[in-house]
């Protein structure tokens, strides 16, 4: 890199982009290895979930809006069914809550567990890679256990569930929370305790705390900037009003906050410890009784092809506050419109400002503290237009850049 | 398949591009569950590479949106012969719940030539193992045709 | 106008802003319901939400008044062409960070004649609503003032634009635009 020159290049990442229903495009303008400025493209995965949910009834819509993403699968119809059951006015029995609120915290805890995983890869850290990946496969096997699926669990519907908690999953997930408090803090240690993998997060991808309110950021991108903001806290639902969740900020355990990558992660990896004392809490506590509001399904439909209104389902992912908003109309079998917003529409809105004066090595962890599942840049292209000559480079090349730095921070 | 003709293909091993041209990330999660350690399919030396140049395999999730289908095909064109396409997921196959959209032009199949289907929604990782124990044996079939017509090795 | 980015530690009680909201609005509210939203062990109001219809005239007033109460966090835009008019709905909250339980969903409904589509920006005010303003023009074709960027945020590159894919009038798509997959 020649000093004084002052080119800059513009570098496409994406759009193949393991995204959520916003998977990003991402437009770099670099100058040597620094980041000038960042723009962001999603649409690439646009199905157009919310106007084919109009030919359709709301107990056909719970199957889509599993589909619209295969991680946060069940935060998506609990938020669905939420706002259905505002609309329609429709009371869910408290089994069913607890229930609701222990597939949540599954979900949570695997993807979490995903994330953290899927971080240390992209830096380089494969060993950590595998043995995160190796320790969710356990609460895989609880989900399994408890729904039949590993993904895409299907056990929400309107007025309650579908599957009920037996003993044996309930031991099952008894089973989870041991083997987790046994073995999770080795992933912590080999993690937050690691020099290197310290000196790639710390002050990486910063979000200050007024960036967070002003460009709306959510769940652990927020609280990673130090704002005690979670909705399990602040409107509490389902289960969580009996369970008092506080929120998880990096300043109550570290003395400050920088809002960077690090403490994103720090806050996702406590988060799970927190979701093993939540599902405690509710194996502990879960009462006895009916597990939907009504079994038979043609009488839900007729109650809801009676009902009438705008219903709000807001609850918190493990990305975010997730947000659906449901119009029924009197006697429509269909639902009139649904509006869908996962987290990541609102969080990736701050991603310019992350990348802002970072390092292109970077931007793949970068692309990734937010959480948008996993993040898999297909390839990019490096174009200096000056001098008409452009040249590829492959994600494998950029997780090289990237692993690169990690070996010079390493001083091998 | 006979057990020895089954251990003369297995040292061959695949290369697997990923692309995600649409899916919802479950298909997506699977496959990441398939190369780590629980199922571990990389000890058959069967790993995701970075670029489609490098790989024998193209693996699609997806029901293929608007936006993906010109570089699905271009990712399509860069694989190297001999190639196989397996589809990963339902919504790929037949596009399931996703079944009528404005910015939809799939299935995979109506954009690509596609050899193994895998079904499931998503499909289970034992599933995407039978998966590709199938383009194994495609592949090698491809090879031997190619060597027929004549191609160097 | 005051725009602090931060939160109020400390919640003001719902009717004290319902009062708030009556007096900004005066002529230009149409109609405020406030809903209550019980869960739990036993059952009880967990929190509260707040729908609130209104005439676009009162649009900015209100916002620029909520913001003096908190910074308003903005979730998301949701709209739907309802034959002479597109209502457009904003979601918001207040009292994000004001402790249990405390957190106020706020939703501004508002109808917009389809004979003159324009509605102000907000993207000044709250950066954050950027993406969601992209998406209300491409897909039910809003017009929003005072909005810098207008490239297609989800709708493929090569889309037409005079299509807009929510809508249920002419400008929707047609069925030659729609494909079957199966």
């Amino acid at each position: 890199m020649s000093a004084g020159s002052h080119k800059t290049y513009r570098i496409p990442i994406g759009p193949v982009h393991v995204g959520l229903k916003e998977p990003v495009t991402t437009w770099l303008d670099v100058d040597g290895e620094r980041i000038v400025k960042a723009t962001v493209r999603p649409g690439s995965i646009h199905r157009g979930i919310e106007w084919m949910a109009r030919e359709r009834n709301p107990i056909q819509v719970i199957y889509l809006a599993e589909r619209i993403c295969g991680i946060c699968s069940f935060t998506h119809i609990v938020a669905f069914l939420r706002a259905v059951e505002d609309a329609a006015k429709i009371e869910v029995p408290i089994r069913a809550q607890y229930i609701r609120s222990l597939v949540l915290e599954l979900e949570r805890v695997h993807s979490h567990i995903l994330w953290a995983g899927v971080a240390c890869y992209t830096f380089g850290y494969d060993s950590a890679f595998n043995l995160g990946m190796l320790l969710r496969e356990k609460v895989m096997d609880v989900l399994e256990a408890l729904t039949g699926n590993r993904v895409n669990y299907g056990v929400g519907t309107v007025g309650g569930v579908r599957r009920d908690l037996t003993p044996r999953a309930a031991k099952a997930v008894r089973e989870m929370i041991e083997f987790y408090r046994r073995e999770f803090q080795t992933f912590l240690d080999v993690v937050t305790e690691d020099p290197i993998a310290k000196a790639r997060m710390r002050n990486v991808g910063v979000l200050s705390q007024e960036d967070a309110v002003k460009y709306c950021a959510l769940g652990p991108t927020a609280r990673g900037s130090g704002l005690r903001v979670d909705l399990r806290h602040s409107s509490p639902y389902e289960a969580y009003g009996d369970l008092g969740v506080t929120p998880l900020v990096p300043q109550d355990y570290n003395g400050e906050v920088f809002g960077d990558v690090y403490d994103r992660f720090f806050v996702r990896v406590m988060e799970v410890i927190q979701s093993l004392e939540l599902l405690e809490k509710i194996v502990d506590g879960i009462p006895e009784g009916p597990i939907t509001w009504e079994p038979k399904l043609p009488k839900v439909l007729s109650a809801l092809k009676a009902a009438d209104g705008i219903g709000w389902g807001i609850i918190e992912g493990p990305r975010g506050d997730d947000t659906h908003v449901v119009k029924l109309t009197k006697g429509e079998e269909n639902v009139t419109w649904w509006k869908v917003r996962a987290p990541t529409y609102a969080n990736a809105v701050s991603w310019p400002l992350m990348f802002k004066d970072q390092e292109i090595a970077d931007a793949p962890l970068i692309i990734n503290s937010i959480d948008p599942c996993i993040s898999c840049m297909e390839r990019i292209l490096v174009s200096d237009a000056r001098a008409g000559r452009s040249e590829i480079l492959t994600r494998a090349r950029l997780v090289e850049r990237c692993r690169e730095k990690t070996r010079r921070l390493m001083g091998a | 398949m006979k057990l020895t003709r089954a251990l003369e293909i297995l040292p061959k091993s695949l290369w697997v591009f990923h692309c995600n041209s649409g899916s919802c990330n479950g298909c997506d999660i699977e496959i990441v569950a398939t190369i780590t350690p629980r199922y571990d399919i990389e000890r058959f030396g069967m790993k995701l590479v970075g670029s489609p140049r490098h790989a024998d395999v193209l693996l699609v999730t997806g029901p293929v949106t608007k936006y993906m289908t010109e570089r699905l095909r271009r990712i399509y064109e860069q694989v190297p012969d001999p190639k196989v396409v397996i589809v990963v997921g339902n919504c790929g196959a037949s596009g399931d719940v996703f079944y009528k959209s404005y910015s939809l032009d799939g299935p995979v199949d109506n954009i690509i030539p596609v050899d193994v289907y895998v079904h499931g929604c998503p499909p289970r990782p034992e599933a995407i193992i039978e998966g590709a124990a199938k383009a194994v044996l495609l592949l090698e079939k491809k090879r031997e045709e190619l060597l027929k017509a004549g191609a160097s090795r | 106008m005051t725009c602090r980015p931060q939160y109020v530690q400390e919640c003001k009680c719902p009717d004290e802003v319902m009062n708030c909201i009556r007096e900004t609005l005066g002529e230009c509210l149409l109609e405020m319901e406030l809903r209550e939203r019980m869960d739990g062990m036993p059952r009880r109001v967990l929190y509260r939400d707040l729908w609130i219809r209104l005439k676009r005239d009162g649009f900015l007033k209100l916002v620029d008044r909520l913001m003096e109460i908190d910074f308003l966090h903005f979730h998301v835009m949701s709209g739907n062409d309802d034959g002479d008019v597109v209502t457009l709905n904003l979601h918001c909250s207040l009292f994000r960070e004001a402790g249990a339980g405390h957190r106020l969903g706020v939703t501004l409904s508002i109808p917009i004649p389809k004979d003159d589509l324009v509605f102000p920006s907000l993207s000044g005010r709250i950066p954050g609503t950027e993406y969601s303003e992209r998406e209300m023009r491409e897909m039910l074709g809003i017009h929003f003032e005072g909005l810098q960027n207008t490239d297609l945020l989800f709708l493929p590159e090569n889309w037409d634009e005079e299509i807009k894919p929510w809508r249920r009038d002419e400008t929707g798509p047609a069925p030659e635009n729609i494909r079957e997959l199966s």
